[in-house]
């Protein structure tokens, strides 16, 4: 709890700041809406991040080292937390190819691509498939983007990547009646 | 627009100069890293490179190498330049709102001791001394608050000398007058006695020739001393005015009334106007004025008295022509005790300036040596 009051005191000073003293363009990503639908026993959720990675990141994507994006799902049924999930992203460059590799957790075909563009599109593309059980009933779904620290150069510090989210956090939120689903 | 204090300004000053500065300062850093990273965003080597022809395996992985250098490169100062502009302008901000807060808590700290120093010499220019401020704060503040507490300590203490010291002078003042004014009818008074005891040793029988005259003499100076009396009691006692609307021609009419057959008196009174006055106060008033002007002048020497409307006021002039006062006693006159008569307590204009202000009238004089004097007495004209 602390933790997240804390990060939204930082996002605010940072923003409040940055609007102030700062021309540093970065990103201002965004959660789309949370598109869901389900079967019988499986809960079926996407959406895309909108303007996370427009500035800066072909340079930081084609740095060779291996960047992920989290998207990071809690469901909770009243305020019990009922699962809990992180998808990663991973994304890669080769440079004597000039080809960006894509994987995705739980997807088993990966994206091989010259085009940066591509790239960015695909890596903002998330999918959770969540086995649920109707005993839950009415669910808050709660997504949340971020990323990592990196390691960018080999044997260098660890770069904290959220600096080009201005420390934004972009998260979304949904209601699902687990019962009218049905 | 409000004034704005010292306080205030010295705050809007320092917000207004550091902002500036530090804005300032951010601006010229800002671009500078814009530039940097701009030319950063342009720098591009591997598709270059992987353009050339590459010879051998060890070629291609050198080459490799190199771009994964200068990539990796690239992408750790394009993040630490976002991570050194967001920084920068976080801890700029953070600058200016925690020195700003220590600012105005410091100012106020300091100026909250002034606040109660100048609550504190309210106090003692309305006459409280015994305003005691606590010594606190810091140790110059102490220092000034210690010498103030001693100052109205002394001022407190000076304060109750003088009213000692006051109040011995006004009873010896007293004593001096009272005793002069009693020993004047006395010494006629004891001068008749002795000179009826003389006879009625001498020659008893022709003692009834001094009587009447004797008699007349003590009469004349009982008489005077019961003057007297009454002169103090009524400077001591001036009630509370018992007012009424009164038309003051009337009332000077019948006030002059006695006074015509003996004295030459003109007079120009405007019947139109009524004034707030209890009737009491304004006969005690015009009689001093009067008796001092007739005192005053020859007999044979008019007296003119004026009634006139002058804006919303009622004016009465009393002017003489008689021998005037020095400019130098002008000021003293209503004074208590201030005589220049041989025969007078000194409590008559005091007590008509006592009068006056009770009733809410204003009272002023002029006069010029030999030339005479006029008192003027301004009142409001409740005149509808």
């Amino acid at each position: 709890m602390f933790e997240l009051l804390g990060s939204k005191v930082m996002a605010g000073v940072v923003a409040l700041s940055m609007l102030l003293f700062s021309s540093f363009q970065g990103n201002d990503p965004q959660l789309s809406h949370i598109k869901h639908y389900s079967s019988s026993s499986t809960l079926y959720l996407s959406g895309e991040l909108l303007s996370a990675f427009d500035n800066d990141f072909s340079t930081i994507f084609a740095s060779s080292a291996p960047i992920p994006v989290y998207f990071k799902l809690n469901i909770k049924s009243g305020s019990r937390t009922v699962l809990s999930q992180q998808l990663t992203h991973l994304v890669s460059f080769n440079p004597a190819t000039g080809i960006y590799v894509l994987r995705k957790d739980g997807e088993p075909e990966v994206l091989r691509t010259s085009s940066v563009e591509q790239i960015i599109k695909e890596v903002s593309k998330y999918r959770f498939n969540i086995p649920y059980e109707s005993s839950w009933g009415l669910i808050n779904i709660n997504i949340q983007a971020e990323m990592p620290l990196v390691r960018l150069e080999e044997g260098g510090k660890e770069m904290d990547l959220m600096v080009l989210w201005k420390y934004k956090k972009p998260a979304a939120k949904i209601l699902i009646d687990l019962r009218k689903a049905q | 627009m409000p004034k704005l204090g010292m306080r205030t300004r010295i705050i809007l000053l320092f917000i207004i100069v550091s902002i500036g500065g530090l804005v300032l300062l951010n601006n010229v850093f800002q671009s500078k890293h814009e530039i940097i990273h701009n030319s950063l965003g342009k720098m591009e080597l591997s598709s270059r490179l992987r353009e050339l022809k590459l010879h051998s395996r060890e070629d291609s992985l050198k080459a490799e190498s190199l771009m994964k250098d200068f990539n990796s490169t690239k992408a750790v100062l394009i993040t630490s330049l976002g991570d050194s502009r967001i920084a920068t302008s976080v801890v700029l901000f953070l600058i200016i709102v925690i020195s700003s807060t220590i600012f105005i808590f410091v100012i106020c700290r300091l100026s909250k001791p002034l606040k109660e120093l100048k609550r504190a010499t309210e106090q003692i220019r309305q006459g409280d001394f015994s305003v005691h401020l606590p010594e606190t704060g810091i140790p110059e503040m102490k220092e000034l608050k210690n010498s103030f507490n001693v100052m109205s300590r002394e001022l407190e203490t000076t304060q109750t000398r003088l009213l000692v010291a006051e109040k011995e002078m006004i009873w010896k003042d007293l004593s001096r007058i009272l005793a002069h004014e009693i020993k004047n009818p006395l010494t006629p008074i004891q001068l008749v006695v002795q000179r009826l005891e003389e006879r009625l040793e001498a020659d008893c029988d022709t003692i009834k020739e001094l009587l009447p005259e004797s008699i007349s003499i003590i009469s004349q100076e009982v008489d005077n001393l019961q003057l007297l009396a009454q002169d103090f009691s009524n400077y001591a006692k001036v009630n509370q005015p018992n007012t009424e609307e009164l038309s003051p021609a009337l009332s000077i009419r019948e006030i002059v009334k006695s006074y015509v057959q003996n004295y030459q008196i003109n007079l120009d009174l405007s019947d139109t106007l009524t004034i707030r006055f209890d009737k009491t106060h304004f006969y005690q008033v015009i009689t001093n004025i009067l008796q001092n002007a007739i005192d005053a002048s020859e007999p044979d020497k008019a007296i003119d008295i004026r009634l006139y409307k002058e804006r919303s006021y009622a004016v009465l002039s009393i002017k003489d022509l008689g021998k005037g006062i020095e400019s130098k006693d002008l000021p003293r006159i209503f004074e208590p005790y201030f005589s220049k008569k041989s025969k007078g307590t000194g409590l008559g204009l005091a007590l008509v300036k006592r009068l006056c202000e009770a009733n809410g009238a204003i009272i002023r004089v002029k006069s010029k040596p030999a030339e005479g004097s006029e008192f003027t007495l301004i009142m409001e004209d409740v005149e509808k």
